[in-house]
């Protein structure tokens, strides 16, 4: 559909320039994000808004010079369309969740989930949706990653094994006696099974599994 | 409380194989009692003293539900718990019908993003608790204005003639036309008072239909949205309902008579929307200057006297009163509940009040030192208070009274966006150097302000501020602060060294 062509256009607000590039990197890597304007402090945010022009803001509750929630409640009064995603220091209690979805937050993500969790949580809101994700996980994600990994064939989990070690297609097809097009399906069957949608996220799960659970 | 609990739904289902697939899905985050007919779900519906979180009607077939006995005892006697219906497919006359008869709130056509269904379930699980601040009963306002209904159309000839011919059927509301969703918005901006009812085609050049209503239902909460179409894409209007909560979907061709009666039950929901929306803000702003009662009396009550003998004066009253001046946004329900409901209200007491007093010892203490008041002095102070290893406000011992003064502008002025590059120092006299700010200085949040949380930067402005009180009034100077919205305009006078009084 048309309207799910047009861009999201992103304005992050976070304080450490560490934190915002590494965010940055996994989220411009969906083509369909587009960077309009990032700031390491409230009043800049505010200030830079109307002529950015965003549809969301990334904002972190902790900011150095003002409260996060403070600037993104004036943001809000300012321009009612925008869609909000507080980044918070620690994880939100259901009751404190209740208080900032009234104050016009679409969604709020603690620093200890998962990347994925952000990245799904800010398509979901991109409209002026809300949302809010699951509080009492059934079991952690990392879990049900390495079973599904376990769930994966010997040979899926060999071609994985090379993918994650950048070994080029045409090698690994060359090794295994089979075409790049076998090699080619193999992987989308891995990252379907793992969840995956992006290399980088394949390579960390095995580099960071490699020598524990999975290997 | 009942909002860290997991939420509680009923579900209806036709089918055993279908709810053994949803308690796998959902059995983690919700819990499920489930019911095999309409009778069994009423009953267990009167039973209960408080209704489940959410309803779902699981079934193939979507059609027989325009006359589910449970649906219309669900909506008649527990508005406001949540009705999602799930099926395979949903045909576009059902949907229609059943918005109709406000049977649903939701549709979900399988196969299902469970992420998406739970969040709409937790939302309301979480929404519910605000919902006992509306006040229940609307007042009958008597609206003066004739209110408007906005047709947008590309089709410029057919609403043209369509607001005609409905503008000569009645006198109760006005109909105005746009031929893009671009020039809708444009339409309601320049309009004097709110939208009652807007309808608007689904495929438009530009902005959708869908993408107006999302906007709209941000920026016009009040304002009743329609959506329209000749082509019958019920995923479309699926979204409409769970995204944009459109009243209804009406199906092109228009007939005038079937709008007219759509457009008046529309208005009569519009109005009640907007009464209720009037009489919760004022609810809300009489129970907030309440709190901010309380709040200032306890202020006064714990630092008055503390903070005038160290100052000299009675700084208090004239903080609190320079506070007054500064308007904030308005009290919402989450401000509300972060007071009511959090230790929020005794936190900011309480660490307000230690900071002060630990900055109260911190200026007795420098006070034993001389302080030499000049120009030279105040522009090395503040210097000096910028450098990013200086210690501020902590337990370090500041060297004068004067550099806690500079340390207590520097945290304003930082909170600004400023330094104190924009501060301008004249001397009017030889006895006084007059100290003022180019720019306004930004304060989004004060001590009286509606608060949903307490942070650093916040109570460092606040004690920033009062601070800057105490040192200006001890060094015999004056501090006058012009309240705008959301900022101030700042100027201080302070005796010079070599002038009589110091």
């Amino acid at each position: 559909m048309s309207q799910g062509n047009r861009k999201l256009r992103l304005y992050v607000t976070i304080g450490q320039r560490l934190f915002r590039d590494s965010l940055l990197f996994q989220l411009l890597l969906h083509s369909d994000i587009d960077l309009v304007g990032e700031s390491e402090s409230g009043i800049d945010t505010l200030n830079r808004l109307e002529s950015a022009k965003p549809g969301v803001l990334i904002i972190e509750e902790n900011l150095l010079d003002n409260d996060g929630l403070t600037i993104a409640e004036n943001a809000l009064s300012m321009h009612p369309t925008l869609s909000i995603l507080l980044i918070s220091d620690t994880p939100v209690s259901a009751s404190r969740l209740a208080i900032y979805l009234e104050s016009g937050i679409k969604a709020v993500v603690s620093k200890h989930q998962p990347i994925q969790d952000l990245v799904k949580t800010l398509f979901y809101i991109r409209n002026g949706q809300v949302y809010v994700g699951a509080w009492n996980k059934p079991d952690t994600p990392s879990q049900g990653l390495i079973n599904a990994y376990h769930a994966l064939s010997g040979r899926e989990r060999e071609v994985a094994e090379m993918i994650a070690n950048r070994t080029p297609i045409k090698e690994i097809a060359a090794q295994l006696g089979v075409s790049c097009k076998t090699v080619h399906s193999y992987k989308d069957r891995i990252f379907i099974k793992l969840g995956f949608e992006r290399l980088p996220e394949l390579i960390l799960f095995m580099k960071r599994h490699h020598n524990g659970a999975a290997a | 409380m009942a909002i860290t609990e997991e939420p509680q739904i009923f579900l209806r289902y036709d089918n055993k194989r279908a709810l053994t697939a949803f308690e796998e899905e959902f059995d983690n985050n919700l819990k499920i009692d489930a019911f095999e007919s309409d009778q069994a779900a009423i009953a267990a519906l009167k039973e209960r003293s408080v209704p489940p979180h959410a309803l779902f009607i699981l079934t193939n077939q979507p059609s027989s539900q325009s006359n589910s006995s449970l649906l219309t005892h669900a909506r008649d006697t527990h508005p406001g718990l949540l009705k999602i219906l799930i099926s395979d497919s949903v045909p576009l006359d059902v949907l229609v019908s059943l918005l109709e008869k406000r049977l649903i709130d939701r549709c979900f056509e399988q196969p299902l993003d469970p992420d998406l269904v739970r969040s709409h379930v937790l939302t309301s699980a979480l929404a519910r608790k605000s919902n006992e601040y509306v006040m229940p009963e609307a007042m009958s306002k008597d609206v003066s204005d004739v209110p408007t209904v906005l047709i947008v159309d590309d089709e410029p000839a057919a609403t043209k003639y369509l607001a005609r011919q409905l503008e000569r059927m009645q006198n109760n509301f006005r109909v105005l036309c746009a031929d893009s969703a671009e020039q809708a918005l444009e339409i309601i901006q320049s309009m004097p008072g709110t939208l009652a009812v807007i309808m608007t085609d689904q495929r438009m050049p530009g902005m959708q239909g869908k993408e107006l209503l999302d906007e709209l239902k941000q920026s016009h909460p009040a304002t009743v949205r329609i959506l329209t179409s000749a082509y019958g894409e019920v995923n479309v209007a699926i979204n409409a309902v769970n995204e944009g909560g459109i009243f209804r979907y009406q199906k092109k061709p228009w007939r005038a008579a079937e709008l007219m009666s759509l457009f008046q039950e529309a208005i009569a929901r519009h109005c009640a929307l907007a009464s209720a929306r009037e009489s919760r803000l004022s609810q809300l702003e009489h129970q907030f200057n309440g709190l901010r009662d309380q709040r200032r009396e306890l202020l006064l009550k714990n630092l008055s006297e503390a903070v005038d003998t160290a100052a000299g004066a009675s700084v208090m009253t004239l903080f609190l009163q320079a506070l007054d001046t500064i308007p904030c946004l308005f009290a919402n329900t989450s401000h509300l509940r972060a007071s009511l409901e959090t230790s929020l209200e005794n936190d900011l007491i309480q660490q307000f009040g230690e900071q002060v007093h630990r900055q109260l010892t911190r200026l007795q203490a420098a006070a034993s030192r001389h302080t030499e008041v000049d120009e030279a002095a105040i522009r090395a102070a503040l210097q000096r208070s910028e450098e990013p290893e200086y210690e501020h406000g902590n337990n370090a011992p500041a060297s004068s009274i004067l550099l806690m003064l500079c340390e207590a502008l520097t945290t304003l002025l930082t909170a600004s966006g400023l330094s104190w590059r924009s501060l301008n120092l004249n001397q009017t006299s030889e006895h006084s150097l007059i100290l003022s700010c180019e720019a306004p200085l930004k304060l989004y949040a004060h001590l009286l302000a509606p608060l949903t949380r307490l942070s650093r930067p916040f109570l460092d402005q606040q004690v920033a501020l009062l601070l800057l009180f105490v040192s200006t009034y001890r060094l015999g100077g004056e501090l006058q602060i012009r309240g705008a919205a959301q900022s101030y305009n700042l100027v201080l006078a302070l005796p010079l060294a070599n002038s009589p009084e110091a």
